[in-house]
């Protein structure tokens, strides 16, 4: 049994046309959201070299990381490959991803090693959510929201929409308490309605775990852009899952 | 605008027939000549939908549609050629105009069929698409590519569809050639 119904579209699309098609709308007609879906067709592809290359580290380092840098040769890929010449993406990008998770363990001091990747992301997170006022009218209040993002961030991470980077299936099990299953339906299901900028912020952070700078580079935003969009989105989900 | 003859038309056709694989060469040598003759779009957008050059093949399928708005079997192509591309809203754009076909036309009928396909009617779509290729006379490897979309519909709705995504390569070279791709 199919575990998704094939549609009508489906029966007649051909997929190198349709790649083709995301290819010109990313490239030639400077559509960030074909990027985004060229990125996350690819996605797999860079996590198995990181994968990959973790299995042949010499010394500690985070695969978190490593995933870092795939990403980092996957979005330079995605804007130095000539989808004119014929090469399939994939041919081309392997040896570019491989080469920049390569140079960036050779990069990585051993102060960088010791910070886990997701340290970093939660790092940037917390500095996007903090507070923007100096001296908040009531700061009990806003500490009180602050808790509840951050909250929110961890309900994120654990909502199991993408399995994790070591591979865990982290979806919550039958034991764990009905509140919080019933709490991350609920975020999962309001993620489906945030603004597509800030949706699409959320997933490339919560559920692939890019950073910051590599999703403003996916989106073609500032860094600063993306971090006011996470804000948002938190503060959106939090003030929507309160009438929950 | 100056249009290419028919003799230059048909040894060009000839040439491409015999496949020695400098088609697209010889359709731009045509094109020089004649920049705003559709036809001749039109077929480098079919040589090169052939050869798996699908972004080219879209801009020269456009541009003949753009050159000859009514040109009516550039139309359907142009739209079934986004429609397997993925991109249905376009197709439907594109086929817009061809509602003003004669009632009965096979690619109105086609076009009726391939929305309610777009839609997952597929009840409909399997009896305009049957329709279509009752009445198409002129165009008949467009009836094969319809009666493979038939075909696929069945198996779907039979409930035992296969892994294959048809590819519906659409057979716009035959039109031309006779030879598939």
């Amino acid at each position: 049994m199919k575990a998704t119904r094939e549609t009508g579209l489906d029966i007649v699309t051909d997929p190198v046309r349709a790649e083709a098609s995301l290819w010109r709308r990313a490239r030639f007609e400077d559509d960030s959201r074909s990027r985004e879906t060229l990125f996350n067709r690819y996605i797999v592809l860079a996590r198995s070299i990181a994968a990959r290359h973790f299995g042949w580290r010499r010394r500690a380092v985070d695969r978190g990381d490593l995933e870092q840098f795939a990403y980092e040769g996957l979005l330079q890929a995605l804007d130095r490959y000539d989808p004119l010449l014929g090469v399939p993406f994939g041919a081309y990008a392997r040896p570019r991803i491989a080469g920049n998770v390569a140079d960036g363990m050779k990069r990585m001091s051993d102060l960088d090693a010791q910070l886990s990747q997701r340290q970093r992301l939660r790092q940037e997170r917390m500095r996007s959510l903090g507070p923007i006022e100096a001296a908040p009218a009531d700061p009990l209040a806003a500490l009180a929201d602050l808790a509840v993002d951050l909250a929110l961030g961890l309900m994120l991470e654990g909502t199991g929409m993408v399995e994790q980077a070591d591979g865990i299936d982290r979806r919550p099990t039958p034991y764990e308490g009905l509140a919080w299953r019933q709490t991350q339906a609920a975020i999962a299901a309001e993620l489906e309605r945030l603004p597509a900028n800030e949706g699409a912020v959320i997933r490339q952070h919560y559920h692939t775990g890019l950073t910051f700078a590599h999703i403003a580079d996916l989106l073609r935003l500032t860094r600063g852009r993306v971090s006011q969009l996470h804000k948002s989105a938190i503060e959106r989900l939090r003030r929507r899952l309160r009438h929950h | 605008m100056t249009l290419c003859d028919d003799i230059r038309l048909q040894e060009l056709m000839t040439a491409i027939a015999a496949d020695k694989g400098d088609e697209i060469a010889q359709v731009d040598r045509a094109l020089a000549d004649f920049p705003d003759d559709p036809r001749l779009h039109f077929l480098r957008g079919s040589l090169l939908a052939a050869i798996g050059r699908p972004i080219e093949a879209l801009s020269a399928l456009k541009a003949a549609v753009a050159l000859a708005p009514d040109f009516a079997i550039a139309r359907f192509q142009l739209g079934f050629f986004q429609l397997t591309s993925g991109e249905a809203g376009d197709a439907l754009s594109t086929w817009g105009p061809l509602a003003l076909l004669p009632d009965g036309h096979y690619l109105r009928t086609f076009v009726a069929g391939l929305t309610y396909l777009i839609r997952d009617e597929f009840a409909a779509a399997i009896e305009q698409l049957r329709l279509g290729i009752a009445t198409n006379e002129e165009n008949l490897p467009l009836n094969r590519d319809m009666q493979l979309i038939i075909d696929r519909i069945s198996e779907l709705t039979a409930g035992d569809a296969g892994d294959e995504t048809m590819s519906a390569t659409s057979l716009l070279l035959g039109q031309f050639s006779g030879r598939s791709n």
